[in-house]
């Protein structure tokens, strides 16, 4: 059956500590230039409130890939639960994906010279296992779920500008954020 | 693949308990330890780095000896080359000075394990040394707790999920426990109400909902400001009596010398937010406050924290589940300390020059400098001078105050040893360098400050290089001095670290992990066998066996009775804003980590108003200075800070100045008393600012 597996992230219990960025990285083992995952701070504010999160993203294994689409060299795969894999033996390294994903999921491996990017850890996947990202969060802000799961209005969509949006469906979900009442002299002047 | 229990041995709350991994002997990967109740299996990202840190480059390898202090012209030496400068270097001293007080120890939370105090050991076996004391951390705020409470104790932190109002006060988990974290989200999701007081919009304050700005240095009058309208409103616990001592003389103090007017413009906190955050701390149960380290960093750091369970206190908050005020415990350390007192060995023993009640004698003649004011009074120190000086598990070059008077110190010294895994600003001034191993390379033992857990750390691999634990390095240099000169140290010359360990859980200790033989403990971490709720039957360690707003023990020590309002220091015209630095996440103190992302500048948040008033933009350059020094730094904007504070995070920066050139040393109001001297009162540092 064909499903689809997405990350959700509940931005009011994530701390930007990075621990699932520095998981990923050190588990996986890439190379400094390689980062995966990425950890972005937002800030909003009025008189008295401030709204400030972290997004952290990785490659959001789109519902319609544009790597995919635009690969010239089949390098590109769907599986059946929805993980977009870069398969490196077919790469050659054109950089078409680098290029087109809204997102700037794929690189180039320095060593390689060709793609990479999030597999999603599929192979630990496989053996009934969460991926790094996921297995580090302390918080349990950052999960991996089946996407139909999920009550579409509870979530948001916050990743890229809307036109990418519609066009790619990147398998990625945020729970709205809350901001915090502020007090105290500066916010009073 | 082979798997072993570690533990986290930094000064951090979480302390947290590690499962490593192996292949083939090598160190392939870190995971928090499932079985631990506030580990939970997750690792933060400083622990997450522990594999790259083992193996890193930068590690040293070998002992080094280093051609002129400051040269960075170090050679690799053997291990007896330099066990025998060590030990000729103190056996020399010693007859030049008839005495062993020119030899000092510098040592502090490097590595908390309780095996590092091999080194206050190997120490105390040589003689009368001078040792510094104290501690730059938590001083006042220990010696506060202990005038109210007795001793120093609190919750255990899954208690703090029972909370209906969670106040965090001068402390950032989200950066510095993040373990603690979810705790807090899941007494949120039960409708917990979360309020952070803090001088800046941490990444915590973003979690809380709702954040309240409190004037650097001016917690413990806002404090008394909300006990007053619990006054006011008459939402004071009616069983004071029946568990407190003196809350009469509070609530006079409170109703004459305390005025919400004044409090709200010293805190900056308006009227109605006192007022409405009072009511609902008054009336919510139960309601727990966590105090932090960082508000007790000022002068009045005491009469802060004092306030503060003053407040807990009266609104009856003490000793309800999910309630207290929690600050830190040292309860779960109660170690034999029969490492840091070498008995006499049997073989010495015999020897007539060397009485068996030495270790008395010696305690009672060491010579006891403040570990915050190190530099000035070894300065001072002159009948005899001190002449080595041995640096272990300490980087004061980039921590203490006072760099004029560390330098005048260096020059004075003959010898400086330094025991590290890297390079530090404190390596750079020393003669010899000792590599030492990690806590993946050595047996240790670990209890938190924070959760109740102690546990065994086991060796996951071999030592990297010839890298020696501290425990091994103190035998070896017994072991030297006593083939130079027999009897010279009664420190152990040889032993075993399992043994050694095990021999730290005395009968008291055994009791209050609940274990019948020490050996238990190597199975996996146990959990002290204290009731969740600190004070939860409100029976007191204090004199009186109540909680005491008015204390004997504080006025004895020359300082009020009762909990008070001592304003901060001021700024002066030359130096008119304050400047703080709290940790960052990705460091602890000056700690390396294998990141390898060294930033090449200090970043100076600010509130926006006042960069605009420099015509500073995000990413200036500009300068900040002191009399002390001077640093360059780069601009940042930071909300919710006041215009007359700015903040650097304590991160890794590479380059020649450290952030301490602008510190001096001024003192807590408290820590005599309980830890020999008063704390660091770091957050009193005042600078100017221009843009470059």
């Amino acid at each position: 059956m064909v499903k689809q597996l997405g990350f959700v992230l509940d931005v009011n219990r994530c701390l930007g500590c990075g621990a699932c960025a520095k998981a990923c990285q050190n588990r996986n083992q890439l190379a400094p230039s390689l980062v995966r995952r990425q950890i972005r701070k937002v800030e909003k504010f009025s008189k008295d409130h401030i709204e400030m999160f972290y997004l952290s993203t990785a490659c959001n294994h789109c519902g319609n890939p544009e790597c995919l689409r635009v690969c010239p060299s089949g390098a590109y795969a769907k599986r059946r639960d929805g993980i977009v894999l870069h398969l490196s033996e077919k790469c050659t390294g054109c950089k078409s994906c680098v290029a087109s994903c809204p997102f700037g999921a794929p690189q180039i491996n320095p060593q390689t010279n060709k793609a990479c990017k999030c597999q999603l850890c599929y192979e630990r996947l496989d053996r009934g296992m969460p991926p790094f990202c996921v297995q580090a969060c302390l918080t349990g802000a950052l999960r991996l779920k089946e996407l139909k799961d999920i009550p579409d209005n509870k979530l948001l969509r916050l990743t890229a500008p809307a036109p990418s949006l519609r066009l790619t469906r990147p398998s990625v979900f945020y729970k709205p954020p809350s901001a915090t009442k502020v007090s105290g002299f500066s916010f009073t002047i | 693949m082979e798997f072993h229990h570690n533990i986290c041995p930094r000064n951090c709350y979480d302390t947290c308990s590690i499962i490593s991994t192996t292949h083939k002997g090598v160190l392939i990967s870190v995971e928090g330890n499932p079985d631990h109740d506030y580990t939970l299996g997750k690792l933060c990202p400083k622990a997450l780095d522990d594999v790259k840190k083992v193996y890193s480059p930068q590690r040293i390898r070998y002992p080094m000896r280093q051609r002129g202090r400051y040269s960075g012209f170090w050679e690799r030496i053997s291990w007896d080359e330099a066990l025998t400068l060590i030990s000729e270097k103190i056996l020399a001293l010693k007859k030049t000075y008839e005495s062993s007080l020119p030899l000092a120890l510098n040592k502090y939370s490097g590595n908390f394990g309780v095996l590092h105090n091999a080194m206050e050991g190997l120490f105390t076996g040589i003689g009368a040394t001078t040792r510094a004391i104290g501690s730059p951390c938590w001083s006042a705020g220990v010696e506060a707790q202990t005038y109210d409470f007795g001793t120093f104790f609190c919750s255990d932190p899954l208690d703090m999920a029972k909370a209906n109002l969670i106040w965090l006060w001068g402390v950032n988990p989200a950066w510095t426990a993040v373990h603690q974290m979810p705790i807090i989200f899941d007494a949120i999701d039960r409708g917990a109400k979360v309020v952070c007081f803090d001088t800046h919009f941490s990444a915590t304050a973003a979690r809380a909902h709702q954040y309240v700005q409190v004037r650097p240095g001016t917690d413990g009058l806002l404090a008394l400001g909300f006990a007053k309208v619990l006054l006011e409103e008459n939402l004071i616990d009616p069983n004071l009596s029946c568990y407190t001592l003196g809350h009469e003389e509070f609530l006079y103090y409170l109703e004459n010398e305390i005025s919400l007017d004044n409090c709200s413009e010293i805190t900056g906190v308006s009227i109605s937010t006192i007022r409405e955050l009072a009511l609902e701390y008054g009336k919510t149960h139960p309601a727990c406050i966590w105090a932090g380290f960082g508000l007790q960093r000022y002068t009045n750091g005491g009469q802060t924290l004092r306030a503060i369970d003053a407040l807990g206190s009266l609104a009856g908050h003490l000793g309800e589940q999910g309630g207290g005020v929690q600050y830190a415990q040292f309860q779960t350390w109660r170690f034999s300390g029969a490492i840091q007192n070498p008995a006499h060995p049997f073989n010495i023993s015999s020897n007539t020059d060397h009485p068996s009640s030495l270790t008395q004698n010696q305690k009672q003649t060491d010579r006891l400098l403040n570990i915050n004011r190190f530099s000035e009074e070894a300065l001072n120190c002159t009948d005899p001078p001190v002449k080595m000086l041995w640096i272990s598990g300490r980087n004061p070059l980039s921590q203490d105050g006072n760099l004029q008077q560390w330098k005048k110190l260096i020059n004075q010294l003959d010898l400086i040893v330094v025991n590290d895994l890297f390079h530090s600003k404190s390596s750079e001034a020393a003669d010899l360098f000792l590599p030492i191993t990690t806590h993946y390379e050595h047996w240790d033992l670990n209890a938190g400050y924070w959760h109740y857990w102690v546990g065994v750390n086991e060796p996951a691999i071999l030592p990297i290089g010839e890298s020696r634990s501290d425990i091994q390095i103190a035998w070896d240099v017994s072991a030297k001095l006593n083939e130079l000169e027999p009897g010279s140290c009664i420190f152990p010359t040889s032993g075993d670290e399992v043994e050694t360990l095990l021999r730290e859980l005395g009968p008291q200790m055994l009791d209050i992990l609940g274990l019948k033989k020490p050996e238990e403990i190597l199975n996996a971490p146990v959990r002290a066998n204290f009731p969740s709720t600190a004070w939860e039957n409100r029976i007191f360690a204090t004199p009186s066996g109540r909680y005491e707003f008015f204390s004997s023990q504080a006025s004895n020590a020359r300082l009020s009775p009762l909990p008070i309002f001592v304003p901060p220091l001021n700024p002066s015209i030359d130096a008119p804003l304050r400047l703080l630095t709290p940790h960052h996440y990705s460091t602890i103190n000056s700690q390396v980590y294998a990141s390898g992302a060294d930033n090449p500048d200090y970043v100076l948040h600010l509130a926006p108003e006042l960069a605009q008033r420099h015509n500073l933009a995000v990413g200036d350059r500009a300068q900040i200075w002191n009399k002390s020094g001077l640093l360059e730094v780069v601009i940042q904007p930071l909300l919710g800070i006041s215009p007359d504070t700015v903040i650097i995070f304590q991160e890794q920066v590479e380059g020649s100045s450290p952030l301490n050139c602008l510190i001096g040393t001024p003192l807590t109001d408290m820590g005599q008393l309980i830890l020999g001297a008063p704390g660091f009162a770091l957050n009193e540092t005042f600078v100017n600012l221009r843009k470059l």
